[in-house]
């Protein structure tokens, strides 16, 4: 059988190895696991960029209709990858970083860094900058949920709050405490 | 009574005379045989070189004329390969040493590329597709003959390359210091008459085995060597394996 690539009604385009069926099974040997898992990882990473998803949780492998679908089942070979194999992989995405559990100290859900929050923080600084925001406050909200799409909308809170702290740190931001929250200004930085 | 040669000192000067006259010649005539090999040889050598200019560039795009040229080479006791370290001045006129040496690193680069997920056995169809592919260049011209002739020359190497034949004439080529026993190479060859998927009913029914000697194959592949990847959701079965080193992969 010939494995190729295929691509997703959401114009992703899966690698040929979603065609084989063994990649939807953890693995009992540990270095065919590490390739296996390795595939998966970039998987995830890829489509959660070009869909522009954030979290990940265990219950878009047990129920259809969610926006992982495309990835997580293949229909065409009536594959699916099971809630257990998933579970693995969080726990690999997170010590390598690339993850992390949201809510913490639970294993079911992860928020996805397909950038490093010192990558947000370079997109968030250019944002203000070309947007013409700096020295100004911004509400956390308004930075999520802009007037005019940017690359930023959508992005959890969580993440937002990590980046901003990498920019405190290079001294390009400063949080502020706002009447209905927390704010922030940019700073133009050396 | 007059006896050939005569009697005396006269007698024996003249036999060394004779002597002298005949090693003389020996040695002038042998010296001509010596100019003629010459001679022969440097007519060879220029015979040889006509050929490989005319017809290098032949040898090395034509599958065909390359495996005729190799069996002429072979029915004469002369081995185009021989580098020039081994006095082949034949490799350096044809570039035939060097173009199967770039085959060679070709292979190793595809083998060593594709090792993580077919545990270091590969299909000699599917090597041969993909250093064609890797070379530019279309179905055809590099031939599984031309594959094994470069395996042998990375020998040297000690980096265990070796062609095996899995049975029913098919080859594989693996990569890794790995000894593949008998029954993995059945395992191997039915793997591969079935797109790669495997299961115990299959070498039980096909070849009687037992399902305990067909059990113990697979899981050995599976875990002890990384030849198998393991699928639990077969809808047959409910647990197939599926070896990747026979399938087809189009990236």
């Amino acid at each position: 059988m010939a494995l190729s690539t295929h691509t997703t009604a959401s114009g992703f385009l899966l690698p040929s190895i979603h065609s084989a069926p063994p990649f939807f099974t953890q693995q009992p040997n540990a270095s065919t696991q590490s390739i296996v898992g390795e595939q998966w990882i970039r998987l995830i990473l890829a489509y959660a960029r070009h869909r522009n998803l954030f979290t990940l949780r265990i219950e878009d492998a047990e129920t259809t209709g969610g926006d992982w679908d495309e990835i997580l089942r293949n229909e065409r070979i009536h594959r699916r990858l099971l809630p257990s194999h998933l579970s693995f992989l969080f726990s690999e995405m997170v010590s390598k970083n690339i993850a992390v559990y949201e809510p913490p100290k639970q294993t079911r859900s992860v928020l996805l860094y397909w950038r490093l929050p010192e990558e947000w923080a370079e997109v968030l600084h250019g944002w203000a900058i070309s947007t013409a925001q700096l020295n100004t406050i911004l509400t956390f909200y308004e930075i999520t949920d802009p007037p005019i799409e940017s690359p930023l909308t959508g992005i959890p809170v969580t993440i937002l709050r990590r980046a901003i702290t990498v920019l405190n740190k290079t001294g390009r931001a400063q949080i502020i405490g706002v009447a209905d929250g927390e704010g922030v200004r940019f700073f133009a930085g050396t | 009574m007059h006896r050939l040669g005569g009697v005396g000192l006269a007698a024996f000067e003249r036999q060394q005379q004779s002597q002298r006259s005949f090693s003389a010649l020996s040695s002038e005539l042998s010296a001509s045989q010596v100019t003629a090999l010459h001679s022969q040889l440097s007519q060879f050598r220029s015979a040889l070189q006509t050929f490989a200019s005319t017809h290098r560039e032949s040898i090395r795009s034509d599958p065909a004329f390359r495996h005729a040229f190799q069996q002429m080479c072979a029915s004469i006791g002369v081995d185009p390969l021989a580098g020039p370290r081994k006095g082949g001045w034949w490799a350096e006129m044809l570039g035939l040493g060097d173009w199967q040496y770039e085959l060679g690193v070709q292979i190793v680069d595809v083998c060593v590329s594709t090792r993580e997920r077919n545990g270091g056995v590969i299909e000699m169809k599917e090597l041969v597709r993909l250093v064609s592919k890797l070379r530019g260049v279309g179905g055809g011209v590099i031939t599984e003959d031309d594959v094994v002739r470069s395996i042998k020359t990375l020998q040297p190497l000690g980096a265990g390359y070796e062609v095996v034949e899995v049975g029913g004439g098919r080859k594989m080529v693996r990569s890794v210091v790995k000894e593949l026993d008998e029954d993995q190479a059945i395992v191997l060859t039915i793997a591969q008459e079935e797109g790669g998927r495997i299961v115990e009913d299959v070498l039980v029914m096909r070849r009687g085995w037992t399902r305990d000697r067909a059990t113990a194959a697979l899981e050995n592949m599976l875990l002890r060597d990384g030849l198998c990847w393991l699928d639990e959701q077969d809808e047959r079965s409910g647990r197939a394996y599926w070896v990747p080193s026979v399938m087809r992969w189009d990236d």
